[in-house]
């Protein structure tokens, strides 16, 4: 199977999946007659649409080589647990620790991601939350770390 | 003049102190972003999004700043481009062409400072050609009703699938999620949630700003990894004498010429932006200087004239770009789309009506395109090599800073985790997409006009009680549905212009 026909595939199961929630939308006064379904339903076609054109005339897969899936995967789950402990670990802590691991994905050496990831982290905060007044979460022990 | 009146005010305004201080921040920040690798235009401009609200920047000053932006990262891509054979973008990688083997013969610092002035002077006619066009475009658009706007959307986006991609599937589908996306939220005419699936978060649609980011920014740090594991050591060439010469600059002007009103005339058609300009102008100079001078052609090897035709075409289209946009609420390229949400974030509807209703902000943002083409000149060439050594800035310095960037611009819309879940998420999703051909201008161009189309088409209903006849019931509308079938149909029926298409996809690939 080319990727093209799987993303075809994908593409109508988002489609169906839009269809089976838009079929539902009623407005409870219409005063217009095109409703609030019509819409989702037109953007659901054209993806299906689409979908099966890919389906049916797949085109050549690419031919450019995939990074290293493992440090794709390292990555991305990098980026998950940055967004999850974003919060409850607070801006600081959370981008020293996260940085570090980032970059050495990019070919830093230990101590240079931590430099990295601790000069990122205190002056973004300082130059973000107290310059420019975008509050950004606070530690756990309730200030900067 | 009345013109002439307005675009005197619109000095005024971004001559203001400000704005001009935000245009000289744009133009270095923007060659910095164009020069970087993996750092494009659109990546920049999705990560001020937030940026600029936070900073409580009124409109014009903030388009200014992202205007600034976007034409000097088309400064910066050209110097990657020559001195390293790496374009810092999608538009350079013709200027590469002539522009590496210039520098391989110890001419860097001419190939450039001519392509310096070149980009100038193609930025230059685009904005003249902006100042006479656009007033004209936008007092006919302004007899727009949302029948014609209907109309005019399905141009735009046919065009899009039609001129842009090799694969136009592709850019219908990723239109098409696009506009799945804009409906996902409160249905602002009936109160019905659409596609929230019971979560608090998702009531008033996906931030702006999240999706941009999601699908630019983070999505091509995972591009970066794909395309990193050569890991080549930088050396820059030589820089050689600085500036080019009168005689170089005689022998480049009709090349320069050329390359502007292809550039200007290609820039304004919704979908293709510098990369097709620059594409078309190198085919089309390649082609002149062969039958007219077969003897003196060194193309690929370092002929100054493809340097300077490809160099004023890009700039030429990514000024010219602002047309549609600004008259008629229709981006021509993923930036300007992000752009134009922009405005949409601001509360202001982007179309004809702007000229009338914001004049600070259309001819603010006019008069600044003129300033910040003199700014970026003035800096790109006496500091070309400082800009230069930007590009040994390592990765593991460049990648945390963009995911710290991005990280807080999400977070500064709503201060939710579910945004910065929803980032990395599109992020991924959209590095998937973009490895399975799916481009992603498109699908941000759905995403942004969605909401008007679904409104124009709902009130054009409302006013036939239902009837759709009426989509196809004014001469304008009529014009523009042909329009738009022709550009989906000519492809299929010409298998020579699928050829060509193929053939610049290629190149520019």
């Amino acid at each position: 199977m080319t990727t093209d026909r799987l993303l075809g595939a994908t593409a109508i199961a988002v489609a169906a999946i839009m269809f089976v929630f838009a079929y539902g939308l009623q407005a409870p006064f219409a005063y217009e007659p095109v409703g609030p379904r019509a819409f989702p339903l037109i953007a659901a076609g054209m993806i299906a649409l689409c979908g099966v054109i890919l389906v049916l005339k797949p085109g050549e897969p690419s031919a450019e080589p995939a990074g290293p899936i493992g440090a794709l995967a390292a990555l991305s789950g990098g980026l998950v647990g940055y967004a999850l402990l974003f919060q409850p670990l607070g801006f600081v802590i959370a981008t020293t620790i996260f940085m570090i691991p980032i970059a050495m994905i990019f070919g830093a050496k230990w101590w240079q991601g931590a430099m990295t990831g601790v000069v990122l982290a205190v002056s973004s905060y300082l130059l973000f939350d107290r310059m420019l007044e975008v509050v950004l979460p606070i530690g756990p022990f309730g200030g900067i770390i | 003049m009345d013109t002439l009146n307005y675009l005197m005010h619109g000095f005024g305004v971004a001559l203001a102190p400000i704005n001009l201080l935000l245009a000289t921040l744009g133009a270095v920040v923007g060659t910095m972003v164009g020069v970087l690798p993996g750092l494009g235009p659109i990546n920049a401009v999705a990560m001020l999004v937030p940026v600029v609200f936070a900073l409580g920047l009124p409109p014009e000053a903030s388009l200014i700043l992202m205007a600034a932006i976007y034409i000097g990262s088309e400064y910066g891509g050209r110097i990657s481009a020559i001195l390293l054979n790496v374009p810092g973008e999608a538009s350079a990688v013709m200027t590469a062409l002539e522009g590496y083997p210039l520098a391989r013969q110890g001419q860097a610092g001419i190939a450039l400072s001519l392509s310096a002035w070149t980009s100038f002077a193609g930025s230059a006619i685009a904005t003249l050609g902006i100042v006479l066009a656009a007033p004209v475009l936008a007092q006919w658009a302004l007899a727009f009703g949302p029948v014609e706007y209907v109309a005019l959307m399905v141009f735009a986006f046919a065009c899009l699938t039609g001129l842009l991609t090799d694969q136009p599937v592709k850019a219908m589908l990723a239109i098409g999620l696009g506009l799945a996306v804009s409906t996902i939220g409160i249905d602002a005419n009936s109160g019905v949630y659409r596609y929230t699936f019971g979560s608090p978060n998702l009531v008033d649609g996906v931030q702006f700003a999240t999706v941009v980011i999601g699908l630019f920014a983070i999505s091509e740090l995972l591009i970066m990894l794909d395309t990193m594991h050569g890991g080549a050591a930088v050396r820059i060439e030589q820089l050689g004498r600085s500036l080019f010469n009168r005689v170089e600059m005689r022998f480049t002007n009709m090349a320069t010429l050329r390359g502007s009103l292809i550039g200007f005339f290609v820039g304004i058609l919704p979908g293709a932006g510098g990369t097709v300009a620059s594409a078309l102008a190198y085919t089309t100079e390649k082609r002149v200087v062969e039958k007219n001078d077969p003897e003196g052609s060194r193309f690929g090897q370092g002929d100054m004239r493809g340097l300077a035709s490809v160099e004023a075409a890009n700039n030429s289209a990514s000024n010219s770009n602002f047309i549609p946009m600004l008259t008629l609420g229709i981006p021509s390229s993923g930036t300007t789309a992000i752009m134009l949400g922009v405005l949409t974030l601001y509360n202001l509807t982007p179309g004809p009506a702007l000229f009338r209703s914001q004049p600070d902000l259309v001819w603010g943002l006019i008069a600044s395109l003129f300033i910040g083409n003199f700014i970026l000149l003035a800096i790109n060439i006496p500091l070309v090599g400082v800009f230069a050594r930007m590009l040994s800035v390592p990765a593991w310095v460049l990648v945390p800073f963009i995911v710290v960037v991005s990280a807080i611009g999400v977070y500064s819309g709503k201060s939710t985790t579910f945004d910065l879940l929803l980032m990395v998420g599109l992020g991924v999703g959209g590095y998937l997409l973009r490895r399975l051909g799916v481009p992603m201008a498109p699908l941000i161009l759905g995403l942004v006009l969605g909401k008007i189309l679904e409104q124009s088409l709902r009130r054009a209903l409302s006013l036939s009680a239902g009837d759709v006849a009426i989509l196809w019931s004014s001469p304008i509308s009529i014009a523009l549905w042909i329009m738009a079938a022709a550009v989906l149909l000519v492809p299929l029926l010409l298998p020579r212009f699928t050829r060509w298409r193929h053939k610049t996809a290629l190149q520019v690939d």
